[in-house]
């Protein structure tokens, strides 16, 4: 084997290493990322009570009928939220988010006692769209810490068929 | 006629090849049980249509697998029983693509968006995944791969690959939408879950073309050409995946076609060469350099970055994709072709300056051997050749030549003379690296096959 040959191997391999070290750069970016997005240590024990998620009429705003997971596309869903179930020196929301993970219904920031007279958190219609659209969708009660919410209190999926 | 048979393949006195082989069959094993566990348990949780999708295309999978093995060891056989095994192969891959082709049609798309719309997306992401392929197979300059092993790696990726993940992203996406804040946080654990799994079930692809078929795996080249085979492969099957889905999604608001549209845009022509086909040819890359460095601890470490580099690339582009909003106007068409160049064109372009170093690399040592075989005065590769066989351009203008003087006969006889020379060229730059485990006769049947080809041509 000439050393010239060899040479221009151990550069080919260098430049993967060199290349592999930089995507071990980006993965750790993406931990970091991901611990402060998800620190650890926040969980403080506290759930929400989610009443249910029911049919919802936009027209009185309420919501008609039982408790339920699955709706076809064409009906208009919300979820109940028992605000007095938290403690009130906490900053909490509640937010629905579809299949794609766009926020498609939003209540507070704010105090559990504050948001009493929002206890219904319906979905979104997306603008220009006559229906919601179809696929899993999750509501979440969270708590705030920062301007960011940082723990789940409550949690529930529901399908919206095709 | 030629009736040479190809060079034996093993070397009884290797003591490489075994372990090879032993390894190929644990990887191997643990696929087939991955594929078992993996449509069990999506058919028990998931409950869904993905679930018996998954259930019912195991056999499919299976079949395909064994068909695949026994198409590629076929070719290490003599003439006289290689057909017999490539009709097996044939009749077995073919049984496995059309199970599989009812499958997903029955069960997957037709069952989101109907069978016209799963007909019509798969059809319309083939040219362009087969001009991928050909793009990709031709980047090999020097010594081109065969089409076989190119289209069993596209394969892989597009029925085994997409097959082993759905499992594990099943049961990563549903345990961290169970556990985690939705939002960044989620989104990064999803962007780690893609990265490291669709990677991995590429990647175990090109690490067994290589434990297999060795002979076939010369150098970095091979492994990002093999790499991105396999890319391209797992691209065809996730773009008519999304098309579908969205399809269905968009529909009923009338947008079915346009939803469709961009997503075959931006998976099949946009991302084409830029997402899956990059991130895979990385692990390619690692391998093809881990088959010429002497060190077995330097051959570990290449592996293992070349799969660092697919992983981060892939993770990069799902997490930090959103980094760059499209705005709904005119200059959100100019935001995506930036986003891509911007998040993956880094990733592509240090790709292509591995494949042009990697090209210059084996071109310089194929001359080199070439010039030794016309010292050597066997006949095989005379010395006013070697300046033609080292050109592509020239060699594509030998092989016009014999076109325009005797047809397309002439042409491919030319090709096959060329291509002979260039193994035997290949054959010795392995020998004298000590990176090859055929007996020294091997090299021998290949001189001779070219001395009889070039008897061909000239009659």
């Amino acid at each position: 084997m000439s050393a010239t040959t060899y040479d221009q191997l151990k550069v080919l391999y260098r430049t993967l290493l060199v290349l592999a070290t930089v995507g071990t750069v980006i993965l750790a970016i993406g931990l970091v990322q991901f611990v402060y997005f998800e620190p650890p240590g926040q969980t403080t024990g506290v759930k929400a009570n989610i009443v249910g998620v029911y049919q919802y009429d936009p027209a009185t705003k309420s919501t008609v009928g039982a408790d339920r997971s699955e709706f076809p596309r064409t009906e208009e869903f919300a979820a109940k939220v028992d605000w007095s179930s938290l403690p009130n020196n906490l900053v909490v929301d509640a937010r629905w988010y579809d299949s794609f993970g766009s926020l498609r219904g939003l209540v507070g920031p704010a105090p559990p006692s504050s948001l009493a007279a929002e206890s219904v958190i319906p979905v979104d219609v997306p603008e220009g769209f006559h229906y919601v659209l179809p696929g899993r969708y999750t509501f979440v009660v969270e708590r705030v810490k920062d301007g960011a919410p940082v723990e789940v209190l409550g949690r529930r999926f529901v399908l919206v068929d095709r | 006629m030629i009736s040479t048979t190809t060079p034996p393949a093993a070397n009884p006195q290797s003591r490489l090849r075994p372990g090879r082989y032993r390894i190929a069959f644990a990887l191997a094993a643990l696929v087939v049980v991955a594929l078992v566990a993996s449509s069990l348990l999506n058919y028990v949780y998931l409950d869904t249509i993905p679930g018996r999708a998954s259930l019912y295309g195991l056999l499919a999978v299976a079949l395909i697998a064994l068909g695949t093995f026994i198409l590629v060891r076929a070719y290490t056989r003599d003439r006289a029983t290689r057909r017999k095994h490539l009709i097996r192969a044939a009749v077995l891959i073919g049984l496995g693509v059309l199970l599989w082709l009812l499958v997903i049609d029955v069960f997957l798309f037709t069952q989101s968006a109907g069978p016209g719309v799963a007909a019509v997306c798969a059809l319309v992401c083939l040219p362009t995944t087969a001009f991928g392929l050909l793009v990709v197979r031709r980047m090999d300059r020097n010594h081109k791969e065969p089409w076989r092993l190119v289209l069993v790696a596209a394969a892989w990726g597009a029925i085994v690959a997409t097959s082993l993940v759905v499992w594990g992203e099943t049961i990563w996406e549903q345990s961290a939408q169970h556990a985690l804040v939705p939002g960044p946080g989620l989104d990064t654990s999803l962007a780690f879950m893609a990265g490291i799994l669709e990677e991995l079930a590429k990647g175990l692809a090109v690490l067994l073309l290589f434990l297999v078929m060795r002979n076939e795996f010369d150098d970095v080249v091979d492994g990002i050409v093999y790499g991105a085979a396999v890319g391209l492969g797992f691209n065809y099957l996730e773009s008519i995946s999304y098309m579908t889905n969205l399809y269905s999604i968009f529909a009923p608001e009338n947008n079915g076609a346009v939803a469709a549209g961009i997503q075959w845009y931006g998976r099949q022509v946009l991302g084409l060469f830029f997402g899956h086909a990059t991130y895979t040819a990385f692990i390619g890359a690692g391998v093809g350099i881990a088959r010429q460095v002497p060190r077995m601890r330097q051959k570990i470490l290449a592996i293992v970055a070349g799969f660092i580099v697919a992983i981060a690339g892939h993770f990069s582009w799902d997490a930090w994709a959103t980094l760059f909003p499209i705005e709904n106007t005119l200059f959100g068409l100019v935001e995506i072709h930036l986003r891509t160049l911007i998040m993956t064109g880094p990733f592509t372009a240090a790709l292509i300056a591995l494949l042009l170093f990697g090209i210059r690399y084996e071109g310089q040592n194929l001359l080199d051997q070439m010039h030794k075989e016309a010292a050597s005065g066997y006949g095989a590769i005379l010395p006013e050749e070697v300046a033609v066989l080292a050109s592509p351009w020239r060699r594509l203008q030998q092989r016009l030549q014999a076109l325009n003087r005797a047809g397309f006969r002439a042409y491919f006889k030319v090709s096959r003379l060329q291509t002979a020379q260039l193994d035997l060229a290949m054959e010795r730059w392995h020998r004298e690296r000590k990176e090859i485990d055929t007996p020294l006769e091997a090299e021998q049947q290949l001189r001779n096959r070219v001395i009889q080809l070039r008897h061909w041509v000239t009659a």
